[in-house]
């Protein structure tokens, strides 16, 4: 007896002790995290950041928010995929998309608490409505979506439990919420372009048109794909488990799809909006906007269509990589790089000044803390409820068909 | 805009001495803090070559725009626009967004920055002196322009009064009213003798720049229920189609079993 309680324990603690070091640097991060954000609500956000009037936007919207909520896509990708259009070959990869997506809301909206200048009134925005406001269209399906994620993903936490009969009563039920879901991540995601759609004279041409939102969601469609080929990829590497190799081939196979009618509809935008004599004469604007294009379509839509790369682990990594590199360059170019405030205060003769913005380092720290949040809470999540479990079974029974 | 008293200011640069006594003026009436204000004047200094200079500067503040993008981009509806011209926010509902800072093209709305949660940090912008203008008197910066540089009064007058100024005097101004229509017509309408960019103004088109994300916003609400519909068919579909699949199998099994079995 004494002798079993020993070799248990053993094993515990050579467990914890493989996965300490990252806990505590994640721990000490979002401890950082946790200061400045304190700081912030006492003194203010010029305390922290280098947002300004000029600059009312920063890194937590640029990051957290636009970059957030694209990286979660995959969360409703994934629900229609194996509720609506049943395909239960995936299903594997549906609870850690989804899990993945939850997590992502999650931290979009801390990050939009610390951002908000009143963050105790976020539920304004669910009373007082100005129906012409984007941003309104947003916050509320931000938060209603969230709602859909965490019912979403109850089951898993219900079977972690051993709640089997909640689990089971939640997914009688299930279908609507996934609708649900589907229709406000189309909204959100596209109307996140149509945000930007009021700074025609702020925006660089090269990226204000007025189909934005459809970019934006096509975009937000690659995006998913390669969170999700990520997200498996890095967990399986991780937690030393077995790679969906063949699912994420076929996830693979649709990036290129994708990517392709991106580039098409971005293009044709350019040469129909006569925006085209910007492409190569604008200096650094014409830079970063190749290097959006290049990296984040142009290289991956050609990676993942030859298959000795998308049936590779490493490869459908690297893919995904470059694909999820060159998007957030794109979200950062709409939010950040390519828009150009006017400042009145500390005013130059040409309008459009050279005023900049470079996020200070507590501003990134409390982005980086807020990452490591969602980092720590996947890995928990992983770890201790049945995200990966239904996967050896669901797999059996899928060949057994 | 042809509403009926419809105020406006009338800014013009060629009498604009750089006194900045509107800066102060406007400071005391509306109590602001030393290290911010509502108005602000820069001069664009001297140009061109002796004995040919030209100097100017620029007073600017709310352009009180008959179609605010401020308004229209606000999520919980913190500006208004009273009938009369002014623009007005309304502290009590502003959630700290600052998505109308992004929205202004004229980089008017300016924040609390260095406020935390207990005073609390708000948006600042001029709302042209309600204390004022609702008991007859013009704005506090009209009221103390030494130049009549600004001039407060009907919008409708206003444009007669500046295209007037610049018949008189064709050789002194800029023939445009920059305001009489750019971004569906301002609140505050700018006359000047060098050319609008200069001064630091936007080239804005007729059409209100908030029109277009109104207009996609409009497809909203249409654009959710057609989706949904399509989805719930498509799954409605699937499901039925599934379902027909797997009893056409168990079908097809037992009657192979039944055609096995006579053997």
């Amino acid at each position: 007896m004494k002798m079993k309680l020993n070799v248990d324990m053993e094993v515990v603690v050579q467990e914890r002790l493989r996965v300490r070091p990252l806990v505590i640097v994640l721990l000490a991060l979002m401890g950082i995290a946790f200061v400045i954000a304190m700081i912030r609500f006492v003194n203010g956000i010029g305390a922290v950041s280098n947002l300004s009037s000029s600059y009312p936007w920063g890194l937590w919207i640029s990051f957290d928010l636009f970059t957030g909520v694209a990286i979660s896509s995959g969360g409703f990708l994934m629900a229609g995929t194996v509720y609506i259009l049943q395909l239960k070959q995936f299903k594997p990869l549906l609870r850690p998309s989804v899990l993945t997506a939850f997590l992502g809301y999650i931290m979009v909206v801390v990050a939009l608490l610390v951002d908000l200048g009143h963050p105790e009134r976020i539920l304004y925005m669910m009373i007082h409505w100005n129906h012409t406001s984007v941003l309104l269209e947003i916050g509320i399906c931000v938060m209603t979506y969230l709602a859909v994620l965490a019912i979403e993903f109850a089951p898993v936490v219900f079977e972690g439990l051993k709640w089997q009969k909640f689990a089971h009563f939640i997914h009688r039920f299930i279908m609507p919420f996934v609708i649900l879901g589907v229709v406000l991540s189309t909204l959100h995601q596209s109307s996140l372009g149509s945000l930007l759609l009021i700074q025609p004279a702020k925006l660089y041409p090269l990226w204000w048109t007025p189909i934005l939102p459809v970019l934006f969601f096509i975009s937000a469609l690659s995006i998913g794909l390669a969170m999700i080929i990520l997200e498996s990829s890095l967990s399986a590497r991780y937690f030393r488990r077995g790679l969906e190799s063949h699912l994420l081939e076929k996830l693979a196979r649709a990036i290129p799809v994708v990517l392709a009618v991106y580039i098409l509809v971005k293009f044709s935008q350019l040469v129909i909006s006569g925006d085209t004599k910007y492409l190569f004469t604008s200096g650094m604007m014409s830079i970063l906007f190749w290097a959006e294009i290049i990296i984040g379509a142009v290289v991956p839509m050609i990676l993942f269509s030859i298959k000795r790369i998308r049936s590779n682990a490493n490869g459908l990594l690297a893919g995904a990589v470059i694909l999820l590199a060159g998007m957030i360059l794109n979200r950062f170019n709409v939010s950040w790089l390519a828009v150009k405030h006017p400042d009145p205060l500390t005013y130059m003769p040409t309008f459009m000044s050279n005023v900049h913005y470079i996020p200070s380092l507590p501003e990134v720290l409390v982005s980086v803390g807020i990452f490591s949040f969602g980092i720590l809470a996947f890995g928990l999540a992983a770890r201790y409820l049945p995200v990966f479990e239904n996967e050896q079974h669901e797999t059996h029974s899928a060949s057994g068909d | 805009m042809t509403d009926i008293k419809h105020k406006a200011f009338l800014f013009d640069a060629t009498r604009c001495i750089d006194c900045r006594a509107c800066m102060v003026a406007c400071s005391v009436e509306n109590q602001i803090p030393m290290n911010k204000t509502r108005i602000w004047v820069a001069g664009i200094g001297l140009k061109g070559e002796f004995p040919n200079l030209t100097h100017a500067s620029m007073v600017y503040h709310c352009m009180h725009c008959n179609e605010p993008d401020c308004l229209s981009a606000c999520p919980v509806g913190a500006y208004s626009k009273r009938p009369d011209g002014p623009v007005e926010y309304d502290p009590s509902k502003c959630i700290g967004c600052r998505y109308c800072m992004n929205a202004c093209p004229f980089g008017v709305p300016h924040f609390d920055y260095d406020k935390g949660l207990i005073p609390g940090a708000f948006i600042d912008k001029c709302n042209l002196c309600p204390q004022r203008i609702d008991f007859g008197q013009g704005p506090a910066c009209v009221a103390t322009c030494p130049t009549e540089a600004l001039a407060y009064g009907e919008r409708a007058d206003l444009v007669k009064e500046a295209h007037a100024r610049i018949q008189a005097h064709p050789d002194r101004y800029v023939d445009h009213v920059y305001g009489e229509f750019e971004n569906g017509g301002t609140s505050y309408l700018i006359l000047s003798h060098v050319p609008f960019q200069e001064l630091g103004l936007p080239d804005l088109p007729e059409k209100p720049i908030k029109d277009v994300s109104e207009e996609v916003m409009g497809f909203t609400i249409p654009f959710a229920l057609g989706w949904g519909a399509v989805i719930t068919a498509v799954a409605a579909g699937v499901a039925i189609y599934n379902k027909q699949a797997e009893t056409r199998e168990k079908q097809a099994e037992t009657t192979a079993e039944d055609a096995e079995e006579p053997k």
